[in-house]
């Protein structure tokens, strides 16, 4: 396979962005056959890059502007973010034709989806850091329309916080890039062994690395720099479900595992002796975090509070510096992500038919609703960690990882924020399926079924990946080979 | 691959009963037949020492093994059996319950994750059922969906997550002791690393314990078991907490008995003690109860502490004997076929009566003639009364304490003295809640129900009939199941004769017995005399309120850390924005004078992309001035 199937990959998703453009504002339905054509050739194309991407050999296309290089090959752990997110955008696209139905700024939402999409797939290809960093800047600002969609104050606000935080973050990276572009002499591409190998421990490494850190954390939302995740929840629900649940959050955790094993490498990451700090931020996180979501009333920012503690079990797995805990970090973000975005399509699905967006409120919900909530449930259990869900099995090898490193008070912190989980969701599903038996036709008709589909399929798939992880085991089992 | 097909058939049953409107077939009662049948046919062979092992090939972490050996299979006969008796059982009675094919539905998924934890043949495979059995059962104890209803499931299910979350710890923690996951049924491995070994076993006792309902972790027990319908309470009794049980049996093998772990930790006189603290708390409470299904399901709780007793003696011997793991497995089968009687029995009363408190009951013997002597009979069967089941396995659980206090070792000596308290104890509260409900004095105000019965009683005298067979030839259990039992968990075969030479009808046991069942009696007598079963503990004394405490005070704190958070946050963001405001001012007074003063409010929200890129310039400064 030639290289130019990159290029396709992420030109795909920038032409279907601009054609959705130019379609004129009323023909709704045109704008649903390309996004959906352009979703799913994109998704076709990194599916069919897995299997060479998994031994190493991915194809591979490379050049330079001036004398800064450049080059995109997905390594395992890309291809992995890019299969996650580029299927993800299929099931939400599906989903957003529901939700999106009888909107306003159609034209603009589907555009800057695409556009976003075409800059997560260059996110995932990119073998270098610095054309990272140009992805990773360039999807704050194609989502930042996406987060202001509806146009009234306080998504203009949010979208403010969005932006500062993001910018401040890339400042952040920008100077750690320049210092690691120095001391490499120019080198930033990704490779078996990580780029700072060789310089070992110079003084000074420790603030690249937290500058790093930093700047990837913002997105990442760690906990000081988290805030405009809950407030990035005005926007339309698919946007929160896929953007803020998954795809721009993922791409932070994305650069701090690139930041952690293919610039710094594990080796020197243990000899800088940070990973207890950064171990006890990313448990922060986890448990208050959590917690904060418990004390949400609107489901959405319960929702966001909870992505911002799941997402540092990623990071609480690749710190641990551990082949185990890598393994964990790895399943977290495949089987989260699912279950993150089932959770989501059934909080706009309830929001969308009863007009409920607050969980004390939801009463009786349930049987209105049954489907929906029973994947609500099933989502829930996930985030517990019980068995049958694929969540069960990142959770596991996340607290294998901790005890193999002798680290064994993250296992407890992981429990811990299972049991509060367990607080978060359980009595939400409770309370929907309390008071009188009503029945109803809302789970009925064209719209509910588009967004109800992908809500079932996801759920179901997650199940299967809990009853079978063996189906994700290679590309799991091939990022940890890659990396250790 | 039969041991696979087993655990499917309920869900077949399951998605039968999902699409059938048919209401007049029993499917339950159908598969659980079925699946008598079947495991009678092909599981017949490990009493012979031929274990089964099948695994699902599938790729990955995850392979799903199966195993049955001769202790899974009595406890797979048992389940069935009990799903058969009560589904003679559920239909008439949940009539008058209502949503009875929701009730059959979680009856059939119960069934198969129950069989599916006796058949796993690996940690993960059991971890699965474990979950699923919760899940499904729940549903059993919110089957009412009132107040009461939904907190006792709320109860009951966080309990359960922690404890599977419990088990899962573990089992990563026995992963790291012993590199390789050990499986089911295959005996004991040799950590490399003994204490996390030790922590390991230490919490899947914790997390079996709770579906056992081991004291502390009790609490959820009373709750669920008395809220639930009657049919879901016979087999939540007699079965679900029997699961933690055979969990700890499992889990007693995994640390070899306690022969070979070398790092100095004992886990025999712990568990021991906490048996029999299960039992002390358990029966003191049942006494003090008026509601009849709470007394019972306080009952649970004492009747699995002897249970818990008997692992931990064997335990204790490091598995130099027998007596007590024997008596343990007994005890299970036996508790099983009379708690479930005696909820049965109960439900018979409460359908026709609608009453559950023991105190407006009475003299209802005169209505229920042939319902007052088959709970006569269970009655008898938990009290230990020489003739039934009861008293075969409370005989040798009583010759296995008497052996640890024979080690002169001051706690057994005590653990022996607790052991005759609980059962004079037992007796007490079961002779309490026979004379309120049938004998004494008929409660006029009480309204009967006329209804056919018959179809109710069937289950309670095939149950009856099986006690009295245990009952009177108690030696059978012992050398047909029992024995191929410790064998397929690893006993040496010279320690046999411990059970197989038990003579049950010494005058020491029977005479044992019947000062037990006097004494009982007499204090049951001096209870209701003196209004000891109305006293009303102080709220303290309970965990419930001490939880409570505790959660409010976290509650609190948890508050206030929130308040000086958000109160520090809004000090340093104002500072922030008074430094950033006379840093503007000062800039700008050192370009021109604008003559505007609106500098002073400027707010982050409109921080431009110049901030950014000030800030970056400053951090790059700074970066570069570390070399």
């Amino acid at each position: 396979m030639s290289g130019n199937i990159l290029i396709f990959t992420i030109l795909t998703g920038i032409s279907g962005g601009i054609i959705t453009a130019l379609i004129p504002k009323k023909a709704d339905k045109q704008r649903k056959v390309v996004t959906l054509i352009t979703t799913l050739l994109t998704a076709v194309f990194v599916w069919l890059q897995i299997p060479s991407a998994l031994q190493g050999s991915a194809p591979v296309i490379y050049g330079s502007i001036g004398t800064m290089h450049w080059r995109l090959q997905p390594d395992p752990l890309g291809i992995i973010f890019a299969v996650i997110a580029s299927t993800l955008w299929v099931v939400t696209a599906v989903y957003s034709f529901g939700y999106m139905k009888h909107s306003e700024y159609q034209r603009n939402f589907y555009t800057f989806y695409l556009f976003s999409l075409a800059v997560t797939m260059g996110i995932a290809l990119s073998a270098n850091l610095f054309l990272l960093y140009v992805f990773y800047e360039l999807l704050t600002f194609t989502t930042y329309p996406l987060v202001i969609h509806y146009r009234n104050e306080e998504s203009l606000k949010a979208g403010n916080r969005y932006i500062l935080y993001s910018l401040v973050g890339a400042g952040f990276i920008l100077a750690a890039l320049v210092t690691t572009a120095i001391w490499t002499g120019g080198n930033l591409n990704f490779s078996t062994v990580p780029l700072l190998t060789n310089i070992g421990k110079k003084p000074g490494i420790v603030f690249v690395l937290i500058a790093f850190i930093i700047g990837f954390g913002v997105k990442a939302a760690v906990m000081p720099i988290h805030r405009w995740l809950p407030a990035a929840m005005v926007a339309p629900t698919p946007v929160s479900a896929l953007l803020h649940a998954v795809s721009v959050v993922y791409s932070g955790v994305y650069g701090i595992l690139r930041v952690v094993y293919s610039v710094f490498g594990h080796e020197l990451m243990g000899q800088l002796n940070l990973s207890n700090g950064l171990l006890l931020i990313a448990s922060f996180t986890i448990l208050v975090g959590v917690f904060i979501a418990t004390k949400q009333d609107v489901l959405k920012r319960r929702l966001a509070y909870h992505t911002i503690s799941q997402l540092s079990y990623i990071l609480l797995g690749a710190f641990t510096l551990q082949p185990w805990g890598l393994t964990g970090a790895i399943l977290h973000m495949i089987s989260y992500s699912m279950l993150k975005v089932t959770l989501f399509f059934c909080a706009g699905i309830i929001a969308e038919q009863t007009g409920e967006t607050k969980v004390s409120r939801m009463t009786g919900v349930g049987w209105a609703l049954p489907k929906t909530m029973t994947a609500f449930g099933i989502a829930s259990l996930g985030m517990i960690g019980m068995l049958p869900l694929n969540t069960f099995w990142s959770k596991y090898y996340l607290m294998k990882g901790s005890t193999a490193g002798g680290k064994w008070p993250f296992a407890l912190v992981l429990i811990g924020s299972g049991i509060i989980n367990a607080v978060c969701f359980i009595p939400t599903v409770v309370t929907a399926f309390r008071g009188e038996k009503v029945r109803s036709n809302a789970e009925q008709g064209g719209n509910v079924t588009l967004m109800l589909a992908p809500t079932l399929v996801l759920a179901t798939a997650a199940l299967f990946i809990g009853l079978w992880p063996g189906v994700v085991w290679p590309g799991v089992e091939a990022v940890v080979n890659w990396f250790f | 691959m039969l041991l696979v097909i087993l655990t499917i058939i309920p869900l077949i049953g399951a998605l039968i009963l999902y699409f059938t409107k048919d209401k007049s077939i029993n499917i339950p009662l159908i598969i659980s037949a079925v699946v008598i049948i079947l495991a009678c046919l092909g599981l017949g062979s490990v009493f012979k020492g031929v274990p089964i092992t099948y695994k699902i090939p599938l790729s990955g972490p995850f392979v799903p093994t199966f195993h049955a050996d001769a202790l899974s299979v009595i406890f797979v006969m048992l389940a069935s059996f009990l799903w058969f008796v009560v589904s003679i059982y559920a239909p008439e009675y949940m009539k008058h319950e209502g949503r009875a094919k929701t009730f059959e539905l979680c009856t059939l998924l119960t069934l198969s994750a129950v069989l599916g934890v006796f058949l796993a043949g690996d940690l993960f495979t059991m971890l699965l059922f474990f979950e699923l059995m919760t899940i499904t059962s729940y549903f059993w104890v919110i089957h009412k969906w009132n107040e009461e209803a939904i907190r006792a499931g709320y109860f009951y299910l966080f309990f359960s997550i922690i404890g599977g979350l419990l088990i899962a710890l573990g089992i990563v923690l026995m992963g790291e002791a012993t590199d390789v996951l050990p499986a089911i049924g295959a005996g004991f491995v040799t950590p490399l690393n003994s204490p996390m070994f030790a922590w390991s076993i230490a919490l899947f006792v914790a997390g079996f314990g709770i579906k056992a309902g081991m004291v502390p972790l009790h609490l959820w027990l009373p709750h669920a078991h008395s809220v639930s319908p009657t049919p879901g309470s016979a087999l939540l009794s007699g079965l679900l907490i029997k699961v933690g049980a055979y969990g700890l049996i499992r889990v007693g093998e995994l640390a070899g008995w306690g022969m070979k772990l070398s790092s100095g930790i004992k886990f025999g006189p712990g568990l021991a003690v906490l048996g029999i603290c299960t039992m002390l708390v358990g029966v003191a409470a049942a006494l003090l109860q008026s509601d009849a299904k709470r007394l019972l399901a306080y009952h649970s709780v004492s009747q699995m502490g002897y249970i818990i007793l008997g692992i931990g003696i064997t335990l204790y011997f490091n598995g130099e004997s027998v007596l007590g793991l024997t008596g343990a497995i007994y005890h299970t089968v036996n508790h099983a076929l009379f708690k479930s009687a005696l909820f049965l029995g109960i439900g018979i009363i409460i359908l026709r009566t609608g009453e559950q408190n023991l105190y407006k009951m009475g003299g209802l013997w005169r209505k229920f003639p042939l319902t007052a002597l088959l709970v006569l009979i269970a009655v008898l069967g938990i009290t230990g009364a020489p003739g039934l089941n009861g008293y075969a396995s409370k005989t040798v659980l009583h010759h296995a304490v008497s052996e640890a206090a024979h080690t002169n070792s001051s706690l057994m000596i005590w653990i022996e003295r607790l052991f005759l308290v609980v059962g004079v104890g037992t007796t007490a509260s079961f002779a309490k809640l026979f004379y309120l409900a049938f004998l004494g004095k008929p409660n006029s105000k009480l309204k009967i129900n006329k209804g056919n019965n018959r179809l109710l009683m069937t289950p309670m005298i095939v149950l009856s009939l099986v006690m009295l067979i245990i009952g009177f030839m108690p030696q059978l259990f012992i050398d047909k199941l029992a024995v191929p039992a410790l064998k397929s968990l690893g006993f040496s075969t010279n320690l046999f004769g411990q059970i197989t030479d038990i003579d049950f009808w010494t005058a020491a046991d029977l005479q044992g017995m019947f000062i037990t069942l006097i004494l009982g009696i007499a204090f049951c007598g001096l209870g209701l005399k003196t209004g000891l079963f109305h006293w009303k503990p102080p709220i303290w004394l309970s965990i419930e309120a001490l939880a409570k405490t505790v959660l409010v005070g976290f509650n609190q704190a948890v508050s206030f850390c929130g308040h000086a958070v958000q109160i520090t946050g809004r000090w340093f963001k104002q500072s922030l924005y008074r430094f950033y405001s006379s840093l503007m001012m000062l800039s700008t007074s050192l370009d021109y004078n604008t003559n505007n003063n609106k500098t002073t409010s400027v707010s982050f929200s409109n921080l431009n992309f110049s901030t950014g890129i000030i800030i970056t310039i400053l951090f790059l400064v700074f970066i570069f001035y570390l070399f």
